[in-house]
């Protein structure tokens, strides 16, 4: 029953329970992209966790966090958003740089 | 709201600040705390977003906000356009045809209020059909969101102005709007139709929406609560991948292919780790991870399951599931679906009775098996058993770095896997104390290295630089020296909280050690070895090791319990310098010499050889180990004490001459508690006084509700005064239970009732669960008739209130979840501490107080308080009498000087021991004059009389019963009750020596009774003797009866209930008869004369004539069993009396022999013969005859059946007592009318 989402950028390994931009379990929310979506666990009012998509670009899947992907309208991986860094708006590209420089 | 919210989290930051640099974040460092902890904080736990995290998100670079178009965006993206993909292209679009009605707008938005028109956004946001609802959690998170959001905007706004031109530039390849907007870093999309409807026609179909609310302004909050949406997702993520990295940053991570591999490789597998390492919280997961189901993992402490099973619950996302259970003595949430399950070594234990083989689990992991409590050394005993009849069974042991070999070898080799636990550097420094410095006079210890040591620490370290000082000592007495001391260095200095730390502190005080200090303060904890391994305190990076604790130790040739003061061991030593590294470099100062430490013994004694083995043994036995002597201890205990808890439980009735279960030892081995204490239980249910006998029962097995204010503090003591009973401790505490469940019924806050009277109100708490667990296992073997509910009828009032307690339980709990974690701020106050926020102690009472009052009929449970309190003299002899027959040999007998002495000095003897004290937190500690004997003498009374005690006769001499000897300072009796001295001797001695005529007779070889008239005591030797066959009988009929499987075969035997109401009355009768007797000790040197011998009886014999001979031939044709008895001499009637077998005094010896001799006319008033018989006879006859009057006679018999036929001629007749004529008459509801008549006419 449990899938299991790995980040390709991390490794960050966890259970998910749909993929896709409309979860059924939460009726009121969509997605902006098709995403693996896990029920939240810390919560009982039901809710959900978003946990990654596939890059746009180079389809690999990556977790939501900002080490290891964009979201610009569509999904990007960091390193996709490297390579292609002058297609994204000044604002993305400072931060991007910034956080190279860290 | 967002006040509260700062509050909540500025503790762990400014904690976190003054830290070093080195140190772990404190999240990380939580992970090793659950472990035994009592209130495990771990913030990240909270289900709830943490907005005060938001000024993180809105400071991201990407959220660049500056640019007024920030408003304006939030227009742009309408539902309809993000459902789509084509987001980006039609964006530019939207963005012209927007641009200019908002830039007239946007300097008012950004300063527009929402939170004005809460009302009509909830209209057009918060239904009950939306992501949000009104009132839930999320829903004020998010309020608070928006404010500090709009706040942030506002300064961005007035920091930066806009110079920003727009640049059309050409569109990426990607497609991407060049123009940059935060909402395309947005994820996620709300639906909502009341949203969309606004957004087009500006109004709702079915609510007024206030004007102000344009529908620009509402896209502009839309556009927040998308954003909200989007950081509560994020932190939630990053909260998944936090317990993620913490668990990859513990020491055992890098070992979890190690551990798993050889436990599949062998069948039991030791993992060593030290204090922090993660064993507790990570090993049940690799082996769920690596495919193992039905984990059972044992604790010894009750409250490490629950904690353990929450943080591995969360740890593994089934925070809300029951894949991660626990299961203690009183609560449980496992269900089917477990996989790991949390539980008390005890209760594996038990769960063996019924499950020999353990087969509802594939893995056992013992943890802790270090600390050696009595029943881990048992557990691994009977898993090494158990090893060889499952094959397929995995046991995992997990120790800290202690004596490992030692169980390595025990479980053939088994591989051990060494995990390095994450200790900071610590500084060690040898202090002793110099020999001449100690004041060797008083016993009081000296705090003076306690404090220096504290002037030391201030001015070494700077007070900018955290850290905590806990401090070791052996005990409660030297806890207050030092707290005493230091309070008024701490007074002087104003760096200092000082605290104590000590089992009997209630659970409120013990949790105030977690709060935090103030800035530049230092808590200094005053602690017994409670903070060694049971409590963890986080933040100590001071420690003061005194290397002296105070351990229980048991002596077996008197029963009692020592409390004496040892030099620690190396292991003990080396875990307190531990706790100083737990969060950073620490330092121990050790106030003994190094040469000392060497000379310490290398481990502490483990439980097993310092405690009595009684229950062990007993379970043992009931497990199908039948010969404790041959069990293969890890480290046996001595042999001296298992052959003493043997015969202690053959005297206790609970073993055979074989060493097998008697029905009672049976019965016993079932009930979770002391063998004493199940005895009461089995008695207090075959008596019909089981409520109060649960009461008292469970005050004993749970620790005293008096706290240790309790009896210094004067006002608790006052307060308590009409708590106390005068018949002694068990009653004081049925009282305190009692009235504290009155004040629950009355409708009062029963929190300050409690805590005005220096009582712990969890104690009761605990003890209601424990009656109710006592009241099922009694009912479910058959002791106690399981009643049916009656149906509640409530009136609609009394439902609506019951709703709206349900109702508020839950609110209650939430807010508890939420606020539990919380750590509280200590303030500095003049001499004292003090809690800055008391609000949080009365929630978590409050919800207690809700759940009881749900879960129980106050009403019901206030008709049986009330019953007890309305006692009789006649019922509180026959309590007395069920608690002593568990208690007895618990009993002591008064000095004979006592009235001479001072209150505090009233001495008292037990068989074996001498001079023992009355504890002065015992009510007869106070008032001592509750035991002196009441003045009923016959004789004349005049004030030296009453002084003179030795030898006076009366029928009112009373001795202590006692529930424990405890020797401190000097030896006390604990919880003590007063009991009518000659009933509880007679019936419960294993031994009754008589004389001839038993006006003496001699209890249990020590404790000497003499009545003063020949008929009375013949009286009394014959109710002894029917009492004790009947209820020997009776406990014979009812446990045959609980023994029954079928549930039809489990009704009560009618013979046992006429038995029932033979003793009862029969008892009553003999507790208040009025025999006038002297009674004293027996001194040891008297031993020696105080037997006729074999010899003697003898002699007796050949004296006699043939003809009486020839009657003495005659009698043993009746009395068979009739025999001398080999070692004191006279007759040995049954297993408990002999008679004539004490050498008279010299006066009586003459008329002794005569009435030995003496036949008499006599009927047995069991079986109505009528038969001319000497004493000895007579004695036997009775004790023969009613040894059978487990069945009925065909007198008694007849009169049951016609009597049976009575009731079965008119069911319907019921008692009916007629005040006119006095009488009480059985008729039917007819025949009572006519009845009534007859006296009217």
């Amino acid at each position: 029953m449990s899938k299991e989402f790995i980040c390709s950028s991390c490794n960050f390994k966890t259970q998910y329970h749909y993929f896709g931009k409309k979860p059924p379990f939460v009726k009121s929310l969509v997605m902006m992209e098709d995403a693996y979506i896990m029920k939240d666990p810390f919560s009982s009012e039901g809710g959900i966790i978003p946990l990654g998509s596939h890059c746009t670009i180079c389809g690999k899947s990556v977790c939501l966090s900002l080490e290891c992907s964009i979201f610009y309208t569509k999904r990007f991986c960091v390193h996709c958003v490297k390579e292609n860094i002058s297609e994204f708006p000044l604002e993305i590209q400072t931060e991007v740089m910034k956080k190279k420089n860290k | 709201m967002p006040k509260e919210k700062k509050r909540q989290r500025s503790p762990e930051s400014s904690y976190r600040h003054h830290k070093h640099k080195k140190r772990r974040s404190s999240d990380e460092r939580r992970q090793d705390d659950c472990r035994g902890r009592k209130h495990d904080n771990h913030k990240s736990n909270e289900p709830r977003v943490n907005i005060s995290e938001s000024k993180e998100y809105f400071e991201h670079p990407r959220a660049d906000y500056s640019e007024k178009s920030g408003c304006k965006d939030g227009a742009r993206i309408s539902v309809e356009e993000r459902n789509g993909s084509k987001v980006a292209a039609e964006a530019d679009n939207s963005d012209k045809r927007m641009y200019n009605e908002e830039e007239e707008e946007s300097e008012v938005d950004v300063n527009f209020d929402f939170t004005k028109y809460k009302q009509s956004l909830n209209r057009i946001f918060f239904r009950e059909s939306d992501l949000l609802k009104r009132g839930s959690d999320n829903y004020n998170d998010f309020w608070t969101f928006l404010v500090k959001y709009q706040d942030f905007q506002r300064k961005r706004a007035g920091r930066k102005e806009s110079t920003h031109t727009k640049l059309k530039l050409p569109e990426s390849k990607f497609g991407l709007p060049r123009n940059y907007d935060t909402c395309y870093r947005l994820n996620t999309s709300v639906i909502s139709k009341d949203v969309e409807i606004f957004l087009k026609k500006g109004r709702l179909i079915d609510a007024e929406v206030d004007k102000e609310l344009t529908r620009a302004r509402v896209r502009q909050f839309q556009n927040i609560f998308l954003h909200y949406i989007d950081f509560a997702h994020k932190q939630k993520f990053a909260k998944l991948k936090k317990i993620r990295q913490d668990q990859e940053n513990l020491p055992i991570f890098q070992y979890k292919s190690i551990i798993v591999e050889k436990i599949k490789e062998h069948q039991v597998v030791v993992v060593a780790g030290d204090t922090g390492c993660g064993k507790s919280t990570q090993v049940p997961q690799y082996l769920l991870q690596a495919g193992f189901e039905n984990i059972a993992c044992t604790q010894p402490r009750r409250i490490a399951c629950i904690s353990l099973s929450k943080r591995v619950g969360y740890e593994t996302l089934n925070e809300y599931g029951s894949e991660v259970a626990y299961q203690v003595r009183f609560e449980r949430t496992r269900t089917k679906s477990t996989k790991i399950l949390f539980l008390t070594e005890g209760l594996l234990l038990r769960q063996m009775t019924s499950d020999p083989l353990l087969t509802m689990y594939n893995v056992i992991v013992i943890d802790e098996v270090h600390e050696r409590h009595i029943h881990t050394d048992f557990l691994l005993g009977v898993l090494k058993c158990l090893l060889h009849h499952r094959k397929d069974l995995k046991v995992v042991l997990m120790s800290a770095t202690i004596n490992i070999n030692l169980f390595s070898h025990y479980f053939d080799d088994a591989p051990v896997v060494k995990v390095p636990g994450r200790l900071y550097p610590i500084q060690l420094e040898y202090c002793p104390i110099k020999r001449g410095e100690q004041n060797s006079r008083s016993d009081r210890l000296d705090p003076s290295p306690y404090l220096q040591i504290m002037q030391k620490i201030n001015h070494k370290y700077p007070p900018s630089e955290r850290g905590d000082l806990l401090i070791f000592l052996s005990g409660m007495s030297e806890i207050m020296a030092v707290v005493e001391a230091a309070r008024m260095l701490a007074q002087k200095t104003k760096q200092w909280i000082v605290m104590p730390l000590h089992g009997a502190l209630s659970v409120e005080e013990q949790d105030k050690i977690f709060d935090i200090a103030p800035e530049g303060v230092r808590k200094c904890i005053v602690s017994t070895n409670i903070a060694e391994t049971s409590v963890t305190i986080d933040g100590v990076r001071f420690i003061v090791d005194s290397g002296k604790v105070k351990e229980m130790s048991f002596d077996p040739k008197y029963k009692m319990q020592r409390l004496q003061e040892f030099w620690i061991s190396r292991a003990s030593g080396e875990q307190r310098k531990g706790r100083a590294g737990r969060t950073g470099p620490g330092v121990c100062y050790r106030l003994y010499d190094e040469s000392d430490y060497e000379a310490f013994q290398e481990y502490t004694t483990p439980e097993i050889q310092r405690v009595p083995l009684d229950s062990l043994v007993l379970q043992m036995i009931a497990m199908g180990l039948p010969d404790a002597r041959k069990f293969p201890f890890l480290e046996p205990p001595s042999l001296q004490s298992i052959e003493n808890s043997i015969t202690f439980l053959k005297d206790q009735g609970a073993l055979t001459g074989q060493e097998t279960l008697t029905p009672i030892g049976e019965m016993l081995s079932r009930l979770p508690v002391d063998v004493v204490i199940g005895k009461m239980l089995i008695m207090g249910s075959i008596f019909h006084m089981i409520d109060p006998v649960l009461s008292i029962a469970a005050a004993m097995s749970v620790q005293s509700p008096f706290t240790s204010r309790a009896h210094t503090d004067h006002d608790a003591v006052a307060a308590r005064k009409p708590l106390e009973s005068e018949h002694g401790d068990p009653f004081t505490l049925l009282n305190a239970f009692d009235e504290w469940i009155k004040v629950k019924a009355d409708g009062h806050g029963t929190r300050k009732w409690c805590k005005r009277r220096g009582l712990e109100e969890q104690r009761f708490y605990e003890m209601v669960k424990l009656k109710k667990q006592f009241k099922e296992l009694l009912q479910d073997h058959g002791l106690l008739d399981k009643i049916v509910e009656d149906q509640q009828y409530l009136t609609s009032e009394e439902r609506r209130q019951k709703h709206g307690e349900r109702k508020k339980l839950g609110e209650l709990r939430k807010e508890k979840a939420k606020e539990s974690r919380k750590r509280k701020f200590l303030k500095l106050e003049e001499d004292d501490y003090e809690v800055s926020d008391g609000e949080a102690d009365d929630q978590e009472s409050d919800v207690k107080d809700l759940e009881f009052r749900l879960s129980h009929n106050l009403n019901k449970l206030q008709e049986t308080a009330n019953k007890s309190r309305n006692f009789t003299l006649r019922d509180i002899n026959l309590l007395k009498i069920i608690l002593c027959s568990g208690l007895y040999p618990h009993v002591a007998i008064a000095d004979d000087c006592n009235s001479y002495k001072r209150d505090s000095e009233q001495a008292f003897h037990t068989k074996s021991k001498p001079f023992l004290l009355l504890h002065p937190t015992g009510v007869f500690a106070s008032h001592p004059e509750l035991l002196q004997p009441t003045e009923d003498f016959n004789s004349m009374s005049g004030p030296s009389a009453t002084s003179e005690l030795k030898g006076r006769s009366s029928s009112k001499h009373e001795l202590l019963a006692y529930v424990s000897l405890l020797e401190t300072n000097k030896p006390y009796l604990m919880n003590t009750m007063r009991v009518p001295a000659m009933q509880t001797v007679t019936l419960f001695s294993n031994y009754l020596d008589t004389s001839g005529n038993c006006t003496r007779i001699v209890c249990d070889g020590w404790l000497e009774i003499q009545f003063v008239q020949e008929e009375s005591a013949e009286h009394v030797i014959s109710s002894v003797i029917q009492l004790r066959a009947t209820w020997q009988n009776l406990i014979r009929l009812r446990l045959q009866d609980t023994f029954q499987t079928s549930e039809k075969e489990k009704k009560i035997n009618p013979r046992a209930l006429k038995l029932e109401n033979v003793l009862a009355k029969k008892l009553t009768e003999f507790l208040s008869s009025d025999v006038q007797y002297t009674i004293r000790r027996i001194l040891a040197a008297e031993i020696q004369h105080l037997y006729i011998g074999p010899d003697r009886k003898a002699d007796n014999m050949d004296n006699k004539t043939d003809d009486e001979q020839e009657k003495e031939v005659h009698i043993s044709k009746i009395t068979v069993r009739g025999k001398p008895h080999p070692v004191k001499g006279g007759i040995q009637i049954n297993e408990y009396l002999t008679h004539n077998c004490l050498l008279d005094d010299s006066t009586a010896s003459v008329w002794g022999e005569y009435t030995v001799c003496m036949q008499r006319h006599w009927t047995c008033p069991r079986c109505k013969t009528s038969m001319i018989v000497s004493y000895a006879e007579r004695l036997q006859h009775e004790s023969d005859c009613q040894a059978q009057n487990i069945t009925a006679t065909k007198e008694e018999e007849t009169v049951e059946r016609q009597e049976e036929l009575h009731t079965q001629l008119n069911q319907f007749r019921k008692s009916y007592h007629c005040d006119i004529c006095d009488k009480t008459l059985t008729l039917t509801t007819t025949e009572i009318l006519k009845h009534k008549k007859t006296h009217i006419t």
